[in-house]
């Protein structure tokens, strides 16, 4: 018997990648292994999560779709067959090829302004690990719609990635977690979604005397090793308002802040005018601070003692929303530490107590516990820097940082970390990612000056001349979300379920969301990801032409007009940047490239996504675009030529799969060693991964920051709240009214809302009694299925089974007595758009006003998945303007009634 | 010698990768599992404690399956590890309902994970020995001597380990001899506060868990 070990990486989920060997006995793919050869790299041992271990089923499954097949049922729908024929690959790319080629005879975008072509991929951030040199194709093809929703926005972490990534570039937020010693945490449930290195570090942080407190509804499975505090759902900002009024009002700040850093780092020393705004000098327009020694205001970048608090009488301009200066003489003023100081002044513990069910003394605990380990004025050397030291962090969950109420909780989790000079840091919450500034691979580098001493941002703009009146796709991210920038992710992060709830019900005043020409789906099935996913399903099965590049049928890909049968993980060309800094708990001292390889003969006829975005290039007349964008890093996001080196395509000669990966290979190593390696693709199916060191120091803005002079633009938020007035002003011109109470999201500082309210609230929009749904159903993350598109995977099914909430939904055991449930029965979960059916599972870990399910599933076509009995929370969600905040996004959070089936 | 193993419950997250990587080491069918991860919650709203525990088999010295097999198809080898000959098991499942950890199984065929039948893994990995007798872990034996033979340390070097520990991500999971006071696990017994499993039944096992 000959066996084999073939190194690959596994991108399931955003804590990655990770490395694997897949052990190849006589040809067949038999087991998977972590690579513990780059143990000492890999912070986790060079181990991989329980997702990986699916592969092999992944590769193997019978019920793959085995060759391309076209629809010959034209009518679309759940209840129509498509009626699948087998086609060849030659007359599938042609027929596919035929479409696109409509699309340029008749102009890439449609009579209403928007792109024809949409493609839609899904499983968060890590599509792009799996998509090859797709995305050369289409950046060579020219305006697409990627901003109809797969379900992001409720799915992700949608406030911390847009105003993490303003504050502090960080994208993703995380805890220095080697070093914290403290962790608060809001629903942040890192055991279930944190992968490897997540789990990792937190276990020995535990081990090494790491206190977590977890605020969440249900006991999760991260919950499991902290201090359990069961708040009600979606009232996590009054607590945090509340542990801020304990550090600023219960407490001496001058003692238990980091005053020189708030001096020096933030806007909390700027003087703010009667207006809201800044007071800036008249001249120069820099924002002014109080010289309490010459009692006179002074710019921001003067070097001075500034006042922290305190009321005063200055003069100097503001510049309000589209330009409109006011002039001020001996104006009262106050700085923004002033105000927060007062902002927070009611928000005491016994008031949050009443709102959040969280005890008062619990609050003032746990804030007073962040303090004591802050170890405010403490320093810490990291490869001959010295930095603060503070070992307290605070993590939010997803349902916690979208929808109404994420803004309020970012700002709170992020302020608690200035105060005490903790964001940033060693030990304290730092960021990993940015995805809306560049360079996307250099958090560090991307901390820009910009203005009144801030970062520079890129914010769509809001300005009467500049805002994009007409959307240019149908999620109108530039339209409506300043904040979501225009990088090539903005369109994934605005409001991507607009397009959907537009196509259906278009608001006043607005061009109503086209279906497009041809749509192409990859690793997404939004007919289940999708709140209210009957009417996005509905809604697709009015798209005229859908391509899906499927692994098997579901229930999105069955309105397809066209499957392609997709080489999967294991049996296709991609190499992948691995290391550095990067999504969940990904900060490594390394970083590399790794790659992933066909590691045994395709069971089915499938094709590498590279070989079927050369095809179509091919059929499209675009070799030449093609090659192009492959050369400058499409694709494989690694540019083939550079002033050191040249192993760019030839522009006339179709490019094989191997030669492209095998020039992006050298190319990637000779830019990653500074030209001291260069290895080529056989030397990767070989090693699997090639690394060079990645600076710790590079963990922590803070540097970056202090040595370009920028301060953290909190706590106010002038800018924010000027791009909302532009915006307004640009809406109503357009008699726009329909996004007003989103526009109330833009404040300087904001104030508590009755954000259960919301939800509960919603029934009138569907004639219902808000009283008639007296739960809440929630969501949770599972280890086993979280992003990885393998819910048709029997073994993860058996295995998912041994953790509480694989076979139905989780409900307090008191109150399924209440209602007459028993252990296992089946119940209805009645929201007031519809019911599904699942079984009960009764735990003590589970607020008494709550209900919880898994991930989603639901699925009624998806081979094996069908079979899981596992209710769908999408199903029971509401698609609505009334729960959509400002920033586009929504909860996984409804109101329902349960009863037995 | 004596193989044991020391599991760490204050790092253990219930992810059930040891649980899928033993598995598809050990090619076991649907629903058997020789390694799992309980959740145990624990208390009354809102008091309550939720625990993640390893389970398999304990390799007990005074092993209650051995006891009570009437052919000696359970067996208890030299170095510690309790392990079955499948030639000599009639399945006469005394063993199962005699072990307190629920750690043994059965089967009576070889059950397909997909219903449209056994995939090209489950046909080249199958193990016709195992139908009718009973099964569980074995401490990755062929594993650990194979290692052993190539001249790396169980428990120090991953191939050579069982292979719930070399998968587990949270690193709670350790093998290595007991009876070596120099070991990773015998450290670890000494330097931290552990229990066993229903110690109180006199089975004496080999595999510990630091507790806090």
């Amino acid at each position: 018997m000959s066996t084999q070990k073939i190194p690959e990486y596994c991108y399931q989920c955003v804590a990655g990648p990770d490395l694997l060997n897949v052990c190849v006995e006589d040809g067949v793919a038999t087991r998977i292994e972590p690579n513990w050869k780059f143990g000492g790299i890999h912070p986790g041992r060079g181990t991989v999560c329980v997702k990986a271990y699916g592969l092999i089923q992944k590769t193997y499954n019978p019920y793959r779709v085995k060759k391309p097949m076209v629809r010959t049922n034209p009518r679309k729908g759940r209840n129509e067959d498509p009626q699948w024929k087998e086609v060849s690959w030659d007359d599938a790319l042609d027929l596919v090829a035929q479409k696109l080629l409509a699309i340029k005879a008749k102009g890439l975008r449609d009579e209403n302004g928007y792109p024809r072509l949409a493609v839609t991929f899904g499983s968060g951030g890590i599509a792009p690990a799996y998509t090859g040199t797709l995305p050369a194709l289409l950046g060579a093809w020219g305006p697409i719609d990627f901003g109809i929703g797969s379900g992001q926005g409720v799915k992700c972490y949608h406030s911390e990635h847009l105003y993490g990534e303003f504050w502090h570039r960080a994208f993703t937020v995380q805890s220095d977690t080697p070093r914290t010693k403290y962790l608060i945490s809001f629903g942040n449930n890192n055991d279930a979604s944190g992968g490897v290195l997540g789990v990792w570090r937190h276990a020995q942080a535990r081990a090494d005397g790491m206190k977590r407190v977890q605020f969440e509804p249900h006991l999760s499975v991260t919950g499991a090793h902290a201090e359990w505090v069961p708040i009600k759902p979606k009232t996590d900002a009054a607590v945090m308002f509340a542990m801020l009024h304990v550090i600023l009002h219960e407490n001496d700040w001058k003692k238990v802040c980091d005053v020189p850093h708030l001096k020096k780092m933030t806007n909390s020393p700027y003087l703010i005018a009667p207006d809201g705004m800044f007071l800036r000098d008249a001249e120069s327009r820099k924002p002014l601070m109080w010289d309490a020694s010459e009692n006179r205001a002074r710019a921001f970048d003067e070097k001075f003692e500034p006042a922290m608090a305190g009321e005063y009488v200055a003069d100097g301009i503001t510049i309000g929303a589209d330009g409109e200066v006011c002039t001020y003489v001996g104006a009262q003023v106050e700085t923004a530490f002033q105000k927060l100081l007062t902002h927070v002044q009611t928000y005491t513990p016994e008031w949050a107590e009443k709102i959040s069910d969280v005890s008062a003394a619990t609050t003032r605990r746990v804030a007073n516990e962040f303090l004591a380990h802050a170890n405010v004025g403490g320093t810490i050397e990291i490869e001959g820097r010295t930095y603060p030291h503070r070992p307290v962090a605070i993590l939010l969950g997803k349902t916690v940082t979208n929808g109404w109420g994420g803004y309020e909780c970012v700002w709170a989790r992020t302020l608690m970390a200035t105060l005490v000079g903790s964001l940033e840091v060693p030990g304290g919450t730092i960021g990993t990612t940015v995805r809306l500034n560049r360079p996307g691979h250099d958090r560090l580098a991307s901390a820009r000056p910009g203005p009144d001493g801030f970062m520079d941002q890129p914010l769509n703009p809001t300005d009467k001349q500049n805002w994009q009146a007409k959307p240019k796709l149908r999620n109108a991210y530039q339209t409506l979300v300043p904040l979501a920038g225009n990088s090539p992710w903005s369109a994934a992060l605005g409001p991507a379920h607009l397009p959907w709830l537009f196509m259906k019900n278009p608001p006043d005043n607005w061009p109503r969301p086209t279906t497009p020409d041809v749509w192409i789906t990859y690793r997404t099935n939004p007919a289940i990801s999708h709140w209210d996913s009957d009417t996005v399903s509905e809604m697709m099965a009015t798209f005229p032409f859908i391509v899906s590049l499927a692994y098997t049928v579901d229930e999105t890909n069955w309105n397809a007009d066209v499957l392609l049968p997709e080489a999967t993980d294991l049996e296709s060309y991609q190499l992948y940047r691995i290391g550095g800094t990067k999504y969940i708990e990904q900060y490594w001292k390394h970083q590399g490239f790794a790659i992933r390889q066909p590691a045994v003969k395709l069971p089915v006829d499938a094709r590498d996504l590279c070989d079927i975005a050369t095809e179509l290039a091919k059929r499209l007349g675009m070799l030449n675009e093609y090659i192009a964008a492959l050369n400058k890093g499409g694709g494989t996001g690694i540019p083939l030529k550079s002033a050191e080196f040249d192993f760019s395509l030839p522009s006339d000669v179709s490019p094989s799969t191997a030669d492209i990966w095998d020039r992006a290979c050298k190319a990637a190593t000779r830019e990653m060693s500074g030209g001291k390696a260069e290895h080529d693709l056989a030397w990767f199916k070989e090693n699997g991964a090639f690394f060079v060191p990645f600076p710790e120091k590079d963990w922590f803005l803070h540097g970056a920051m202090e040595d370009k002079g920028l301060r953290y633009e909190l706590p106010y938020q002038e800018r924010i709240w000027r791009s909302g007035k532009e915006l307004a002003n640009r809406l109503h011109e357009q008699r726009i009214e329909w996004w007003d109470v989103q526009l109330q999201e833009y404040q300087p500082m904001p104030k508590w809302k009755d954000f259960p309210d919301i939800w509960a609230r919603i029934a009138e929009q569907f004639d219902k009694k808000p009283d008639d749904f007296d739960l809440w159903l929630l969501t949770s993350r599972s280890m086993q299925y979280s992003w990885g598109s393998n819910v048709g995977i029997p073994v993860l099914a058996d295995v998912a089974k041994n953790i509480r909430g694989h076979s139905g939904v989780m409900m307090n055991a008191a109150t399924g007595k209440k209602l007459g449930i028993q252990e296992g029965d089946w119940v209805w979960i009645e929201s007031p758009i519809k019911r599904v059916k699942g079984h009960a599972i009764l735990r003590e870990g589970v607020r008494p006003d709550c209900a919880v399910t898994l991930q989603q599933f639901g699925h009624w076509v998806t081979p094996v998945a069908k079979d899981l009995d596992m209710p769908n929370m999408n199903a029971l969600t509401p698609l609505h303007l009334a729960i959509t905040d400002a920033t586009g996004s929504g909860a996984d959070v409804v109101r329902v009634r349960v009863y037995k089936a | 010698m004596r193989w044991g193993m020391v599991i760490d419950l204050r790092k253990c997250v219930g992810c059930q990768t040891c649980t899928i990587a033993c598995k598809q080491t050990n090619n076991t069918p649907p629903k058997i599992f020789w390694r799992w991860v309980a959740d145990i919650e624990t208390g009354a709203y809102p008091e309550v404690r939720r625990q993640f525990v390893p389970m398999g088999c304990q390799h007990c010295t005074d092993a209650p399956c051995f006891e009570v097999c009437p052919t000696t198809a359970t067996f208890k080898r030299a170095d510690g590890i309790v392990d079955i000959n499948y030639d000599l098991c009639i399945g006469c499942g005394y063993c199962i309902v005699a072990c307190p950890y629920l750690a043994r199984n059965i089967v009576f065929e070889n059950v397909p994970y997909y219903a449209a039948g056994l995939i090209a893994p489950e046909q080249t990995q199958a193990h016709p020995d195992r139908i009718g007798v009973a099964t569980k872990c074995n401490f990755c034996t062929p594993r650990v001597y194979a290692g052993l033979a190539s001249g790396q340390k169980p428990g120090i070097d991953m191939d050579a380990t069982p292979m719930c520990v070399g998968s587990c991500i949270a690193n709670a999971m350790h093998f290595g001899d007991l009876d070596d006071a120099k070991s990773n696990v015998a450290q670890m017994v000494l330097a931290n506060k552990t229990a066993r499993l229903s110690d109180d039944l006199g089975t004496d096992p080999h595999v510990y868990y630091i507790v806090e």
